[in-house]
């Protein structure tokens, strides 16, 4: 009884990690129609980033956040000015070869500036708080409750500001959207910014919790498409529940089939995928479009 | 410049020209056996030469599907994967010979095309590439895992046959048979039924194709002889482990040489193939860390610039001045497709 209940704490607990990290991904997908699949390499870059402000200066992860968040928005910004907005028109596949070129030279970048060596990250909360027989890790609690704060400023942001309305309403209808006098690109391009700074934030969370190393976005990705796929796209509610859905699958597994590792949490997240896609390509919850309209 | 036209097109001066490509590339491993002070063909050309047919072979493979078909495979490695474990495991694990060997990855390949296909060629569009790069991860996890039977993150050791020459003849003569096949294949009605597929699945299917059995069937084809490649390669590498033959890098490949060369051509994969290959050998040899960033950097121009790719640039008569000379002199028939193929 021990077991379970601290496999399903745990795996709420990744639910919420999964849930904030795959954000910036639903929503770019849903409102650009473009399926980044650079997105791990921006985790993994916000995670660098933790990393070196905790080497370098000796600074808290959580921290770090107040350099992450602006320096991924101009980076995002940027990026989506010369390379995005030149894919959003075009066939998907054109997407998604760009985004794949962008997470290869991504990570080799970061390879090379920091070799292939696994780093961690020390948070100084990194005691246990017990309840019964139930550990609950600290550091990993900060992180879902800085992952509920980012998903509440997010929903507050769509939901009631003049700019989180244009990106809802061109994420519905574009033409629609330009004719009421929204600037699209301009929209497209905060938009972008805004997912990539909450990816890098993304990044954060995961570094007190995992190692840190130039090709740790690629099942992240993966695991984001998985999410999205079952979420709906651009839903932030959707984005909680699948995220916690793929956390207790992953804990459960690794906690009750002996002999695997968490390293198979890929292949649960993929059949997860496949199952749904089959059998309801408008995805579990619904959001801003449903996952089967290209 | 027109009667050099003439004579090119009254003589068929293509065919020839590559009929003597083909001659000399089969002279090449000779040239060891001329006597001489230096070694004119070392093992490491002929090596190079082996890795570039392998890599023919694979475009042209990812090509059926993804070309012709325009079901876009991000996880083709695995069919390169499994044949190169398949074949690994029963010469190392049971003592076969390596051919029988090679057949057995082969079918491995070609049995799980037909099951994973079964799923995913459901999807569509971004949805099959991805459930594929996904069916790749979650392939190198389990390989990874299923320690007595894989050697699972140690690898697998092969019984060592290093003779290059034989290498170069398989892989070269592979290479040509699988480039033959796609371009016969191309002129059937199955070939039409893929590139229907392709441009419009609903209206394929009303008009009476059964185009699940078409995708599933040369996705088969296309695993099979992936499969053989990869046992191939194991083979002549003698190591296998789950990261080098699980490579996702190594469908990157597959994907930029196909898209260079022109996407849904015969000769484009070939010409892509040949085209990286070289650059990589003879350029990024020398900058060796910096490869794999070119190589995004360089899928990403591609794109961006030549979606079209070479054979598509080129056979288009309307487009560049070389596009129109090439039209013109060269290949006078567009080798991509026209609507009158598709519905005739």
């Amino acid at each position: 009884m021990d077991q379970f209940l601290q496999a399903m704490i745990n795996g709420i607990m990744l639910g919420g990690f999964y849930a904030a990290m795959v954000l910036g991904f639903s929503i770019i997908w849903g409102v650009m129609g473009v399926i980044n699949l650079a997105h791990g390499e921006f985790i993994m870059a916000g995670a660098y980033f933790t990393w070196m402000m905790n080497r370098e200066y000796g600074w808290e992860p959580f921290l770090a956040l107040i350099v992450i968040l602006p320096v991924f928005f101009v980076a995002g910004y940027i990026l989506q000015r010369i390379l995005i907005n030149r894919v959003i028109e075009r066939p998907h596949l054109i997407s998604l070869l760009v985004t794949f070129g962008l997470s290869i030279i991504i990570a080799n970048v970061y390879k090379l500036a920091y070799t292939g060596t696994p780093r961690t990250v020390e948070s100084a909360f990194s005691g246990f708080w017990r309840a019964g027989e139930v550990t609950i890790p600290i550091t990993r609690s900060y992180v879902v409750v800085a992952a509920l704060t980012m998903m509440a400023a997010l929903h507050l942001f769509l939901q009631y500001t003049r700019l989180g309305k244009s990106i809802r309403a061109a994420a519905q209808n574009r033409e629609a959207a330009q004719i009421v006098g929204i600037e699209i690109g301009r929209v497209y391009a905060i938009t972008f910014a805004i997912c990539i700074a909450l990816t890098g934030a993304a990044g954060m969370l995961a570094s007190p919790t995992q190692a840190v190393f130039p090709f740790m976005g690629a099942p992240l990705t993966l695991k984001a498409f998985a999410i999205t796929a079952m979420s709906g796209l651009g839903s932030i509610p959707g984005a909680l529940m699948g995220g916690v859905v793929l956390g207790l699958i992953e804990v459960f597994i690794a906690t009750y089939v002996p002999g695997i590792g968490t390293n198979l949490g890929i292949v649960a997240s993929f059949v997860i995928l496949v199952v749904v896609l089959v059998t309801r390509p408008q995805g579990l919850f619904g959001g801003l479009k449903p996952a089967g309209a290209l | 410049m027109r009667a050099l036209a003439q004579i090119w097109q009254r003589h068929d001066l293509g065919k020839w020209i590559i009929g003597l490509i083909i001659l000399l590339l089969l002279a090449l491993p000779l040239l060891q056996y001329i006597p001489s002070e230096e070694t004119l063909v070392t093992n490491l050309l002929l090596f190079s030469f082996t890795q570039m047919f392998m890599l023919v072979t694979l475009a042209s493979n990812w090509n059926l599907t993804g070309g012709f078909t325009g079901y876009v495979d991000f996880g083709h490695a695995v069919f390169f994967g499994l044949g190169a474990y398949g074949t690994g495991i029963v010469m190392a694990k049971a003592g076969w010979p390596f051919v029988p060997a090679l057949v057995v990855g082969a079918i491995v390949s070609a049995v799980f095309a037909l099951l994973i296909g079964g799923a995913t060629l459901r999807l569509k569009g971004p949805y099959f590439s991805i459930a594929m790069l996904g069916t790749l991860v979650a392939m190198r996890e389990i390989v990874r895992v299923s320690r007595p039977l894989t050697g699972g993150g140690a690898g697998l050791t092969l019984p060592p046959y290093l003779n290059r020459p034989l290498f170069y003849y398989i892989t070269l003569v592979l290479a040509i048979l699988v480039v033959l096949f796609i371009r016969w294949l191309r002129q059937t009605e199955f070939g039409a039924s893929l590139i229907a597929i392709r441009e419009d699945e609903v209206g394929a299917e009303m008009r009476g194709i059964n185009t699940t059995r078409h995708k599933i069937t040369i996705f088969i084809i296309a695993a099979f002889s992936s499969g053989i490649v990869g046992g191939l390669w194991a083979y002549q590498n003698t190591f296998i482990d789950p990261d080098i033959v699980f490579l996702p890098a190594r469908t990157v490949e597959m994907v930029m040489m196909t898209m260079l060369g022109g996407l849904g051509t015969v000769a484009g994969p070939v010409i892509g193939a040949a085209t990286i290959y070289w650059l990589r050998d003879v350029v990024w040899a020398n900058f060796l860390d910096y490869h794999l960033i070119m190589q995004g950097l360089l899928l990403i121009l591609i794109v961006l610039f030549v979606p079209e790719g070479i054979m598509g640039t080129l056979g288009d008569r309307s487009g560049t001045t070389v596009g129109r000379l090439w039209g013109k002199y060269i290949s006078p028939a567009r080798e991509g497709t026209t609507q009158a193929e598709v519905n005739p």
